[in-house]
């Protein structure tokens, strides 16, 4: 609604679909993945419209990214206290 | 003619000069007096023009007084030299000036489309229901005049209203009324609306022996007044609709409008003088605040009564603007010529934006608090002195710069808001104070959130862009302190949304545990900030097309005194069916009763019950068909639709039965099998009961249900089967949110976990 330039949501949907011919030429499983990584940047997408970057892609990977770390980090804990476990 | 103290109801041009005022004196008499009140505008620009425009002015038949004057334009630094043109009768200045701004277009022109009552109110400090003082000499005519209250008094003596309310049998968009409905004091009378003659008879002896000061109608706009007023003149019978003797009333036509994000339509208006006519239909936000509303932003913006009740809330705020710029010697610009200034790329990147709007963490929480800002971005206008000729605030808190025109406008209102919400707090639940005290700080809100908007509107005359960018700028900076705040003592933000945000933490319960929390916020943001409640639970749902994703505003939950808060599921939905609103109401309410996570599993099975009986009743055609009407509003003329909506599909059918509907305007529909698949609720005749579409309504109510129970794992599906089965007492819950139902993202792929399709 009167806005000069396009909402974050409006951006990150420009640049998804600015991927849609790499998409398609994926296989089934791994155009699964993908969606998951865009939906993973799609958490942030406030903090993206905060920091109004003029290359908004930049930030969308870097959610990505974000998103992937914490998965890494959640995985290394489980497997800490699995490993804990077998040690007690 | 004695010294008088009253109220004011009512105050409009004279015919020939001056104005009229209606008094209702405290001995129960409505006086009518007459005022001299001279109104003034000015012309700026080109002095060859100027001189031509004089010559012109000289010509005119009207009475005018010309001179030169020198004034402050909000938009310019140096004060402008201008020609002032007075005229002693405000009555023919609008004719007047129409003409000169026809003949001299390329002049600026300054107070020069003005309501009357807000230059009176600029000069005398009148509005409507002002306690006030009059002197009068032996013709009417007033000599001395003292208002003797404030419209920011929180509790002002209440002007004794003679209301008459006059309602027909049924709604006429819907039937032919047969009897008219009118109710004074606590009595009620039934007119048959035919034969004619003697309804217009009784209706006129009612009007002159009840001489009500405020008509309250339903449809009067668009079908009562026109009918009474049109079977007026067939038969020759005048109705005293009007308390000034020899005028006709005001016709004001109908229009179609586009405001925040939404087609609205206004019908056309009948406004009367001496007397007051508000039509329910027609009004703004009446289920929002009554009369008592209504009233209250008349009092506010110094607005007629009947013009108050009937404009938006943005014409409101910029009727309290100019009124400030005329009590501060400011010009009030005909029509703006500030045009936005250039910016850098990066510039509009970083300021084009609206408040934060997160994405919540979607599931079920428990024991939530949630804080909000008090009015956040009226707040940040007044303490940060925003305001179009004020220069960009570089912090959050006090200003160095003398107060502007939008936080002078505002401050008082915003104080009067805070202070009635404050008593609310202290009121016990059964005071009726309450209740009126609502009304009123809800006319505040609205008045409050749109004055934001109009700092951006290009075509407000005290918009400025910029400014409106310096709101969102430093709200987005209070949330974010807010947010910094809480995390730093140990919460964890759930939600935030543009001025709220939602917090947790383990063992913080009980409102006073997250005082400390307030007061650092309040530290850190020098704004108002107050605590909405604490939820006994609260789930954030996800979007309805992929569960994958949060979306900011739709949750619901249910705070420790057991009321329910919910946004963005059927309940809140407007064209919602009734039946399937008042289920998940119902079902809602059930859920609520829940005091601990333990109870809310047993809820779950009892919810369910609640969905069998109403599908139940659906089924077995128990629903009375009121209960499912759909209103759908026209969002574009049909023309427009490429593939015609339900709703565009029942206002086929209403146009092919000759009745016409405009965009903005909501048709009532109810879905039927065959055919079109809808049937207009207006259509002449009714709806075959046994051709309801029950598959579409179960539908409806399965989607309904599944939201609110979509937490406890029961999606649409998994409803359908509870409810045939009738298996939803044996069964036991576990309680977990859906989230952890999908695998969560995984980086290097096995192809074991996403199977290829069987065809490519």
């Amino acid at each position: 609604m009167g806005r000069t330039l396009p909402s974050i949501t409006q951006a990150f949907i420009q640049e998804q679909e600015a991927f849609s011919r790499f998409r398609r030429a994926l296989r089934r499983g791994d155009q699964l993945a993908l969606d998951d990584l865009f939906a993973s940047a799609r958490q942030h997408l406030s903090a993206a419209a905060y920091a109004a970057h003029a290359l908004p892609m930049e930030t969308f990977l870097l959610s990505m990214l974000l998103e992937q770390h914490k998965e890494i980090l959640r995985l290394r804990q489980q497997m800490a206290e699995l490993t804990g476990d077998l040690d007690a | 003619m004695p010294d008088r103290v009253g109220w004011l109801l009512d105050l409009y041009e004279d015919d020939r000069e001056g104005v009229v005022l209606w008094l209702i004196g405290d001995d129960g008499e409505r006086c009518r007096l007459r005022q001299d009140f001279p109104v003034t505008f000015y012309a700026a620009g080109d002095p060859e023009q100027l001189r031509a425009l004089q010559s012109f002015l000289r010509a005119q038949p009207e009475k005018l007084r010309l001179y030169r004057a020198q004034r402050r334009d909000l938009f310019h630094d140096q004060p402008l030299t201008l020609l002032a043109v007075e005229m002693s009768a405000p009555i023919c200045q609008p004719r007047l000036f129409k003409r000169i701004a026809r003949r001299f277009p390329g002049l600026d022109y300054y107070d020069a489309d003005l309501n009357i009552t807000l230059r009176h109110a600029a000069r005398w400090g009148t509005f409507p229901l002002a306690r006030c003082y009059i002197s009068a000499d032996d013709e009417g005519t007033v000599r001395e005049l003292r208002v003797l209250d404030s419209p920011w008094d929180l509790d002002p003596l209440g002007a004794p209203l003679r209301v008459l309310a006059l309602k027909p049998d049924c709604d006429p968009a819907h039937a032919q009324p047969k009897v008219l409905i009118a109710r004074h004091d606590g009595h009620k009378y039934r007119f048959s609306l035919q034969p004619e003659r003697p309804l217009l008879i009784n209706l006129r002896a009612l009007l002159r022996r009840v001489d009500p000061d405020l008509l309250l109608t339903v449809s009067g706009d668009t079908w009562l007044l026109p009918l009474l007023l049109s079977l007026a003149k067939k038969h020759n019978l005048p109705l005293p609709l009007n308390r000034e003797v020899g005028r006709g009333v005001l016709h004001k036509k109908a229009g179609t409008y586009f405001s925040y994000g939404q087609i609205i339509y206004r019908g056309q208006q009948i406004l009367l003088y001496g007397r007051c006519h508000i039509d329910c239909r027609n009004a703004m936000m009446w289920q929002s605040y009554d009369l008592e509303g209504a009233l209250e932003s008349a009092r506010v913006t110094a607005l007629p009564i009947q013009i108050a009740a009937r404009v938006s809330p943005g014409t409101g705020i910029s009727s309290m603007q100019i009124t400030t710029a005329l009590r501060n010697d400011i010009l009030v610009p005909w029509r703006k010529q500030q045009v936005e200034r250039p910016k850098t790329a990066l510039d509009l990147i970083r300021f084009d934006q609206g408040g934060l709007v997160y994405q919540p963490i979607t599931g079920l929480h428990f024991d939530v608090g949630m804080i909000d800002f008090v009015s956040m971005y009226p707040s940040i206008m007044v303490r940060s002195n925003i305001s179009p000729e004020t220069p960009f605030p570089d912090r959050l808190g006090s200003s160095d710069h003398p107060p502007g025109l939008v936080p002078l406008t505002l401050k008082p209102l915003l104080e009067k808001r805070i202070a009635l919400k404050q008593r609310a707090l202290s009121l016990p639940k059964w005071d009726p104070r309450r209740r009126k005290d609502k009304a009123r700080s809800s006319a505040h809100k609205w008045l409050l959130v749109t004055c934001f908007g109009y700092l951006g509107y290009k075509n407000a005359r005290f918009g400025r862009i910029e400014a409106h960018e310096a709101v969102t700028t430093w709200g987005r900076e209070a949330l974010l302190r807010a947010k910094e705040a809480a995390e730093e003592m140990g919460f964890r933000v759930l939600h935030m949304y543009v001025d709220g945000l939602w917090v947790q933490k383990d063992g913080c319960r009980e409102p006073d545990d997250f005082q400390p929390l307030l007061e650092e916020i309040a530290a850190r943001t020098s704004l108002p900030i107050s605590l909405d409640g604490v939820y006994r639970w609260v789930v954030f749902l996800p979007s309805r097309v992929d569960d994958r994703l949060p979306v900011p505003n739709r949750y619901f939950g249910v705070f420790q005194d057991g009321s329910v808060k919910a946004r963005g599921i059927d309940l809140r939905r407007r064209d919602a069916a009734p039946f399937v609103a008042d289920a998940q109401c119902e079902m809602l309410r059930c859920l609520a009763r829940a005091q601990s996570p333990a109870d809310l599993q047993r809820q779950v099975p009892e919810a369910v019950d609640i969905l069998r009986r109403r599908l139940h009743a659906l089924r077995t055609g128990r629903v009375p068909l009121e209960d499912l009407l759909v209103g759908k509003k026209l969002s574009k003329q049909l023309a427009g639709y490429r593939v015609p909506s339900p709703g565009a599909r029942a206002v086929m059918q209403l146009q092919a039965a000759g009745k016409s509907v405009y965009p903005g305007q909501r048709v009532r529909l109810i879905f039927i099998r065959g055919g079109a698949g809808v049937h207009a609720w207006d259509l002449p005749y009714p709806p075959d009961p046994a051709a309801v579409d029950v598959d579409h309504y179960q539908e409806l109510i399965l989607r309904a249900a599944a939201n609110l129970l979509q937490p406890f794992g029961l999606d649409e599906e998994a409803l359908l089967i509870w409810v045939r089965a009738d298996l939803g007492c044996q069964l036991r819950l576990p309680l977990r949110t859906w989230r952890r139902r999908r695998p969560p993202p995984v980086i290097h792929l096995d192809p074991a976990l996403y199977p290829e399709p069987c065809c490519q």
